[in-house]
């Protein structure tokens, strides 16, 4: 080992102690903890702990909560990464526009929701929701809609919520966007204009290849986030109406704290982490054969 | 929690100048409580004395959270009823603070405008009032009954008569008349428009609803005098009275969040804590609290005290008599949210009714597969 080698692995090591005590070490206990039936009975007594295989998942398979819980979830991907991602490009392309002034306020601005606390917007929003005297229903009714029971009714409790979601969130993707826009080169935007594209297909063209790259990531970082989505639906709907904002996450939520099954809660953390593994893999492919990565 | 933990700094100036015992009180969020305390046992930082509502005492009890009541002078004097209900394998581990069963809070205005001078205090009256309310305010409900709370629900299926966990509670016993009786009824209330459909996160501000009329009839615990006093500017104490719940052919024992003062096995101050909850439970402090936020003392001597003659009082002294039995199994908790759960499918037209009792009972058989085991193993009483 030669002197450097020597001094590089003593600055690393402290830092590499800490991660392995407080995040490798931890996440595999967990994970050997999801083949146990460690609940409430062996915090009482340890000898209550057996090692029972794959058990925790046969029964998470068998229970209809945790299905609805995945659908749910998936859900709330499926419809929210596209209504985020195409609020912050939609945000990103109008500031990015010439005439556009006071840009950095515009930033500034629609930025803000996102460094506030989810607690407190989502009280606020469980106010503009409300039924009864809430603004958005009355928005609706001064242009002759009826009202929506946006959070009680099992229906709309999802899209209510990624309302709340895209409007908390589309900041921090359009400051991302807005800065691989300043990176797409105008002169190849110059001469596909004067080769006669239209906005659409310059669009299409020029800008899109250019923030691929960016479009792949802020996609990835959207689909991890949403499959793990649990303190908006905790704090606007408690899981409700009807189970129907129960996401994976705040399933495992109530098995391992609520109610202390953390070999079952491990299970759910299990499965999760699987999935998410599988949605990057697919996107890194997929970016991969488009050339975007 | 609750406003135990809000006002609980109130009780202590007295404790620390007799005892020179300073005290530090710390406030918990109802929700969030359980989950909270079931945490810090398993990271050991439980505070010396807590409180427990008594429906959890058993499993703190199971899982050496909590330790023994040191000598019997503590729970003498105690509603026997109550105190004999929290007893766990002969073993008194909590000694019971406040009394809170539910009552129904109602609108004296909009009860009289019906024709009625007290609401009715079986199901058939109950529901025949509400329905003459209903003609008289089409807009407005009757009942606050939220669907994601279970007391109301479980209440009913108590004064139905439901014995809802069998072979010594390690089974769910949904399916049976007394269950789904309760069930139809509850379900009816929301079919015919008599309550709405809302979740706790819905109505934010429920004392507000009661004074607008939104609703009239509120089960509701005693926690809930406070908050009409400090309102009396929106809804003056003469609008509104208490009456027992209604039941099948009358009242009948009702479930409550009454809570109860444990100390902590970890604790390494024990003479100081049980002092601390002896002072706590004492006939001043518990009408002390009586006057500041309405919780009702669980010792009968303070019931003695002119402070507790008053009008409104009368509905939960009757009720206090017949305290709900609370199922010997530490997933009770959570089984009662399981039924909330299938009665709320119920109600929105999800499941009919027999589909949900079939589906609660195969979930509820599920979730006490570890207790039937331990049980059948000779492990647990």
């Amino acid at each position: 080992m030669t002197r450097e080698t020597r001094a590089a692995w003593g600055f690393t090591a402290p830092v590499l102690t800490i991660i392995v005590a407080v995040f490798v070490l931890p996440t595999l206990l967990a994970m050997a903890m999801a083949f146990t039936d460690y609940s409430i009975y062996a915090l009482a007594d340890p000898r209550n702990l057996h090692f029972t295989g794959v058990n925790n998942f046969t029964t998470l398979f068998a229970t209809p909560l945790f299905w609805r819980a995945i659908g749910n979830t998936l859900l709330f991907a499926l419809l929210g990464v596209p209504m985020a991602i195409g609020a912050s490009l939609f945000a990103a392309l109008l500031l990015n526009d010439a005439t556009v002034r006071w840009k950095p306020l515009w930033r500034v601005v629609l930025f803000a929701p996102f460094v506030t606390s989810v607690v407190a917007t989502a009280v606020v929003w469980r106010f503009l929701f409300n039924t009864r005297f809430g603004l958005i229903n009355q928005a609706l009714g001064a242009v002759g809609l009826p009202g929506i029971d946006w959070l009680g009714d099992p229906n709309t409790s999802i899209p209510a919520i990624l309302i709340f979601v895209t409007w908390k969130i589309f900041g921090y993707n359009m400051v991302v966007f807005t800065a691989a826009l300043a990176a797409v080169p105008q002169d190849l935007m110059e001469a596909a204009r004067l080769d006669g594209a239209g906005r659409w297909t310059r669009f299409r063209h020029v800008t899109l290849p250019a923030i691929g790259p960016t479009l792949v990531l802020a996609g990835v970082m959207s689909v991890a986030g949403f499959l793990q989505i649990f303190a908006e639906p905790y704090v606007m709907t408690l899981g409700g109406p009807a189970q129907s904002t129960t996401t994976i996450l705040y399933f495992m939520f109530d098995e391992g704290f609520k109610w202390w099954n953390l070999g079952q809660a491990s299970a759910v953390a299990l499965v999760l982490f699987l999935m998410i593994l599988a949605v990057t893999l697919l996107q890194t492919r997929i970016a991969r054969r488009n050339e975007w990565l | 929690m609750s406003y135990e933990g809000d006002y609980s700094p109130h009780l202590m100036p007295d404790f620390t100048a007799a005892t020179g015992i300073p005290v530090d009180v710390q406030s918990l969020p109802t929700t969030a409580s359980h989950e909270k305390l079931l945490t810090a046992h398993a990271g050991s930082a439980l505070p010396d004395v807590l409180m427990l509502f008594n429906g959890w005492i058993r499993e703190f009890a199971m899982i050496g959270a909590v330790a023994p009541v040191p000598t019997p002078a503590l729970t003498a004097g105690i509603f026997p009823g109550i105190r004999d209900a929290l007893r766990i394998g002969g073993v008194e581990y909590a000694v019971p603070w406040s009394v809170a069963p539910q009552v129904q809070y109602y609108r004296r205005d909009i009860v009289r405008d019906a024709g009625y001078d007290t609401p009715p205090l079986d199901w058939e009256g109950w529901l025949q009032m509400a329905r003459a309310i209903k003609r008289r305010r089409p807009d407005d409900y009757v009942f606050l009954m939220l669907l994601n709370w279970p007391t109301a629900l479980l209440t009913m299926m108590t004064q139905a008569g439901a014995t809802m966990l069998r072979d010594r509670a390690t089974r769910g016993n949904f399916r049976s008349e007394p269950v789904r009786h309760a069930f139809a009824f509850y379900a009816q209330l929301f079919a015919e428009g008599l309550a709405p459909r809302a979740l706790s996160t819905e109505v934010q501000d429920p004392v507000a609803a009661f004074a607008q009329g939104y609703f009239a009839i509120w089960p509701s615990s005693p926690t809930t005098l406070l908050d009409l006093r400090r309102r009396e500017a929106e809804i003056p104490a003469t609008r509104w009275g208490t009456a027992r719940l209604a039941g099948p052919t009358g009242p009948g024992p009702v479930s409550g969040d009454s809570a109860s003062l444990c100390v902590a096995s970890s604790c390494d101050r024990p003479q100081a804590a049980w002092a601390l909850v002896r002072h706590m439970t004492s006939r001043a402090s518990e009408l002390k609290f009586q006057r500041m936020i309405g919780n009702l003392p669980a010792r009968l001597d303070a019931w003695d005290s002119p402070q507790l003659a008053q009008p409104v009082l009368a509905a939960f002294r009757e009720q206090m008599a017949q305290p709900a039995p609370i199922p010997p199994a530490v997933e009770w908790e959570r089984i009662q949210s399981e039924v909330q759960l299938a009665a709320e499918r119920v109600v929105r037209g999800i499941q009919t009714i027999d589909a949900a009792l079939a589906a609660l009972d195969d979930r509820v058989d599920r979730l006490l597969a570890q207790r039937r085991a331990l049980v059948d193993a000779g492990k647990l009483a």
